[in-house]
């Protein structure tokens, strides 16, 4: 019976973890991953269109799919594809989240109504409101730190509107009149030579043709349009070594044909596709794809190997994955303690090592992908953390062989995952590094110390709240227990001091070579100060005999708010603690997480008798 | 005399001086938000002792705004922390091998409270602009000002005479030895905004009688401090030029008049003054001339790859003349000083380097290798006794 349950979860992880591997279906008779996988230049980096789709309808909508009409869910490449070749239909899809009421106000519509939507709203929907959300977001507060929560959502409605356009003018000239797009082109292309000849004729005072002159510069006023609006640069470089300076957005390579007096083939197999899909001819689109794919892919150059891969790791989601199945082990481990302690606490081990492995995967995959150390932005921070503190425990739970270890690994690498992935909703992460901060060497090793030193910090203080939890709430904290979880935290408060010491001492250093100077009191310098001065205290209260078992568990639970404070509250300071940022929702989380860990804190104060493992108290 | 020796070498004043520190340092870091970084850094870690007042825009603000919380500053602590580890050492350790990684942490840890005193004490940060094209041999102050009077009647050199703001707060007349008048401040202003006297009825000064202040009818009105990182006080002052209890005349200055004004001038005694109140400067013993300015971005983007400036470094004393590039963690480092590339403006035509000087650098170095090899001895020895230990 044991046996068939812990085997019953493992299979059930198992298939959470291989699941990725099906390849994607589309449920469409267009080729939608074909356009998926193609290449594009937005944000300063290369990435598949499925990216630059996803992060986009995450901006939009928060999230990376979304409903059409009939209420089936669709991809953010499907969404994409309408957006910009289809806009009469994306106009009527409910993408937009707006759940400010005085906006949805603003929007005259009333709360319930916009409530039944799902707080979301169509194009169409927001149509008529369009210039007064113009108006409004003018008058928002410069300082984006003080702007009340009305402004953000302003702010963040008229940014996404100018995203949707900037999508839509990636593909293809907008207006509805056009269906015969490679028409077009190429009528541009046999007039551009006279057009441009016109127009000298006409600086210069010469006789000039003037019907071919004003339909050029018709053509050319579109096209500039086109040009200054396109979110995505879709033309690949004429020659791969020109890199990812030499993309181009399609208006800037229909003006260029006039200089090179060639069209650029891409330019053309695009045309043919965008012409298939307004005709809704499925065969013709994917045949359109198919030459263009082998096109783009030889001028991208090598770059397209890491795009493939991103395209993948994007459907794969592996630090998704390894999610869930924290989430099983850490109910396995708790359940270990209390029955079934070897079968259950195996079984949760090798969950942990699957979790583990899948983590490392997307761990290592975003390297590749982004050709950086681990740690560039908060989101990478969270994954890093996380990754670290799991690493950790299983070294301590070979160590000790209690189920502690996979238990507080479960807890973190959920926690972790979790807070990357609302961190993650603000768009690409990964962002193309400022200048000051692009030096691999010192990514390398100061900002990846200092994230260790974060993360053993945060693992001292989770082995503690399990001190707590099954000291107040259970039998189960024995002697043995409390003396290994002491041994435990000690370690882990040794480790954590080493590794923030060297990471603050590396970052110093750093600013040193850079800016001549060693210390600025910043207040993220001063957040990995504190963490380092706080693990001092906590072994120096140890050594010095200040603090027994208890005293330490309580002090490791402090270092979760110093910790906290320095990873995200340095950060907010502008925002949070000004009189508007109260309603920062970041901000929120981090207060509701330091009250939460006063409150461990002020219970694991309770003398004894409150405790239900009296045993174990009464010796430490 | 032993029960205070005790006390200072407890380890309860360690882990004491540890908490005060973080509550310092929190305090410290939470101030800023209001008063930006200098200004928190002079007010906490350059002090004995430090106060926080409750924001008043904060919840209970009204209630709890008027209770300043006292805490020790960096000054108090620092030195604390030093005596502390030094009698602990005196008083419990003995020389033993499994002891030497400690020594050696402390150690370094006493280096860097020392260099960073050393660094706040002696520690100079300015700056330099340059446009293309451009030569400068002096650095700027971002915070300090000076009242010049520059001897200008010999054509081939200036002979200056630079007055601190900090002797233009005190009443009285400054003399100085190089100037055959007296300097008399009448007013001084360490903010202050400069408003037309006709829109400004409430601004008495009549005072004034020459320069500026006459010919454009403008006076400064004194303003709060500020303490935002991006902004500069206005710094002005009403001075009277002296001389044997005459007269000579009343002027307003201020750092705001810059080369866009016309120099503020006068004759005394057959020689041509120019007084003016300028950012304070500091004169180098070589010159520095932009060539070019660049500022890459990433391909469709406004995020900035890399600033870059080549500078060409003229050293009329050793003669030399060589060309230099300052870029993002690559500043110039010369004579003492490092310039590193800070800012820059007018369509990326100019650049600004921010100028550091530290004798005290290399003090934060030393300190570390010690810690870090203190770290690692005294891991290793602990790492090795759990491994016997288990092994048993």
């Amino acid at each position: 019976m044991k046996k068939y349950v812990a085997i019953g979860i493992v299979a059930i992880a198992l298939i959470v973890a291989l699941g990725g591997f099906l390849p994607v279906r589309f449920d469409s008779s267009y080729d939608i991953e074909g356009f998926a996988r193609l290449p594009i230049l937005t944000g300063g980096r290369l990435k598949p269109i499925d990216s630059a789709a996803r992060n986009s309808l995450l901006i939009v909508r928060d999230k990376q799919t979304f409903k059409n009409q009939a209420g089936e869910k669709k991809s953010a490449a499907e969404w994409l594809l309408d957006v910009t070749l289809r806009p009469e239909l994306a106009d009527t899809y409910k993408v937009f989240r707006i759940h400010n009421p005085d906006v949805i106000d603003l929007l005259g519509w009333q709360k319930e109504k916009a409530e039944q939507n799902g707080f979301y709203f169509s194009f169409n929907d927001l149509q008529p409101a369009l210039e007064e959300i113009e108006r409004q977001a003018r008058t928002v507060n410069p300082e984006a730190q003080l702007r009340s929560p009305y402004e953000r959502q302003l702010v963040k409605l008229r940014q996404s509107l100018i995203l949707y356009n900037k999508l839509l003018h990636s593909f293809r000239p907008p207006g509805a009149g056009v269906s015969d797009l490679q028409t077009e082109y190429r009528t541009y292309h046999a007039r551009a030579k006279q057009g441009m000849k016109s127009l000298a004729d006409q600086q210069a005072n010469r006789p000039f043709d003037n019907t071919t002159l004003r339909m050029f510069l018709a053509f050319a006023q579109r096209y500039k349009n086109l040009a200054d609006n396109a979110a995505l640069r879709i033309i690949p470089p004429a020659d791969p070594a020109l890199g990812a300076a030499g993309w181009q957005s399609l208006g800037i390579g229909l003006i260029d044909s006039i200089r090179t007096d060639s069209l650029d083939p891409a330019i053309m197999s695009y045309a043919r596709m965008v012409d298939a899909y307004r005709a809704e001819d499925p065969s013709a689109f994917n045949d359109a794809l198919k030459g263009l794919g082998t096109q783009v892919e030889e001028r991208a150059g090598e770059d397209t190997g890491r795009v493939n891969y991103e395209y993948w790791f994007n459907n794969y989601q592996a630090l998704y994955r390894s999610m869930v199945i924290y989430v099983l082990v850490f109910v396995l481990a708790s359940l270990s303690w209390l029955f079934w302690p070897q079968t259950f606490g195996r079984a949760a081990f090798r969950l942990l090592a699957l979790a583990f492995v899948l983590h490392t995967f997307g761990l290592l995959s975003r390297m590749y992908i982004q050709g950086r150390p681990p740690v560039t932005n908060l989101y990478s921070s969270a994954v890093f953390v996380g990754w670290v503190a799991v690493l950790s425990s299983l070294l301590l739970e070979r160590l000790y062989r209690n189920g502690i270890g996979s238990a507080v690994a479960a807890m973190m690498g959920f926690c972790t995952l979790l807070i990357a992935h609302h961190l993650g909703r603000g768009g690409d992460t990964f962002e193309m590094m400022q200048a000051v901060l692009d030096s691999n060497f010192w990514l390398a090793t100061h900002v990846v110390t200092v994230t260790i030193g974060y993360s053993a910090t945060f693992l001292a203080g989770f082995l503690a709240m399990i001190f707590f939890a099954r000291g107040l709430f259970t039998r189960s904290l024995d002697d043995g227990t409390a003396r290994s979880l002491n041994r435990m935290v000690y370690g882990t408060v040794c480790f954590a001091l080493l590794f923030s010491f060297v990471g603050t001492v590396l970052g110093g250093i750093w600013a040193d070579q850079s800016w001549g100077r060693f210390w600025g009191w910043d207040p993220k310098e001063n957040g990995a100060l504190m963490i380092v001065l706080w693990n001092a205290l906590i072994l120096h209260a140890r050594w010095g005999g200040l603090v027994r078992t208890r005293g330490l568990m309580l002090l490791a639970i402090g270092g979760n708010i110093v910790t906290s404070w320095s990873w995200f509250g340095t950060n907010m300071l502008g925002v949070g603690l000004h009189s508007y940022g109260f309603t920062d929702k970041a901000f929120l989380w981090l207060c509701a997480f330091w009250l939460s860990q006063i409150i461990i804190i002020t219970a694991g104060l309770l003398p004894a008798r409150y405790w239900r493992s009296r045993t174990a108290l009464g010796r430490v | 005399m032993k029960a205070l020796l005790k006390i200072f070498g407890s380890i309860r004043l360690t882990v004491t001086l540890l908490a005060l520190s973080i509550v310092l340092i929190f305090f410290g870091t939470l101030d800023q938000v209001d008063y930006g970084i200098r200004h928190t850094q002079e007010k906490y870690f350059e002090s004995l002792f430090a106060f926080w007042s409750y924001p008043p825009q904060w919840i209970l603000g009204e209630l709890l705004g008027d209770l300043p919380l006292p805490m020790p500053g960096g000054y108090l602590i620092g030195p604390l922390l030093i005596l502390n580890l030094l009698t602990a050492h005196f008083l419990h350790f003995r020389p033993n091998w499994k002891k030497s990684g400690i020594v050696l942490i402390h150690t370094g840890v006493v280096l860097l409270l020392i260099g960073q005193l050393v660094t706040q004490l002696v520690q100079e940060d300015s700056y330099m602009w340059l446009n293309e094209g451009g030569m400068s041999n002096f650095l700027e102050s971002f915070h300090e000002d000076e009242l010049v009077i520059i001897d200008r009647t010999d054509q081939l050199k200036d002979d200056v005479v630079s007055i601190p703001t900090s002797l233009l707060k005190r009443p009285g007349e400054i003399q100085d030895l190089k100037l055959p008048f007296q300097i008399k401040v009448r007013s001084f202003f360490p903010n202050s905004s400069i408003v037309k006297r006709a829109d400004s009825p409430q601004v008495q000064s009549t005072l004034i009688n020459r320069g500026l202040g006459l010919d454009m009818k403008i006076d400064a009105r004194e303003i709060p401090v500020t303490y935002q990182p991006d902004e500069r006080n206005i710094t002005s002052a009403i001075i009277e030029i002296l001389s044997r209890e005459e007269s000579i005349g009343v002027w307003l200055v201020s750092n705001i008049f810059d080369d866009r004004f016309p120099a503020q001038t006068f004759t005394h005694a057959g020689r041509d003054y120019k007084i003016a109140l300028r950012y304070k400067r500091r004169y180098l013993p070589f010159e520095l001339t932009l060539v070019d300015f660049t500022h890459d971005r990433y391909p469709g983007t406004d995020i900035p790859k890399n600033y870059s400036s080549k500078v060409r470094l003229f050293n009329s004393r050793t003669g030399e003349d060589r060309q230099v590039l300052i870029y993002m963690n690559h500043p110039l480092r010369y004579e003492g000083l490092t310039f590193y590339q800070a800012s820059f403006g007018k369509d990326d035509t100019a650049s600004m380097f921010q100028v550091v000087r530290n004798p005290g650098y290399f003090i934060p170095y030393l300190a570390c290798i010690l810690t870090a090899l203190g770290l690692l001895v005294q891991f290793t020895i602990s790492l090795t006794a759990f491994a016997v230990k288990r092994s048993k």
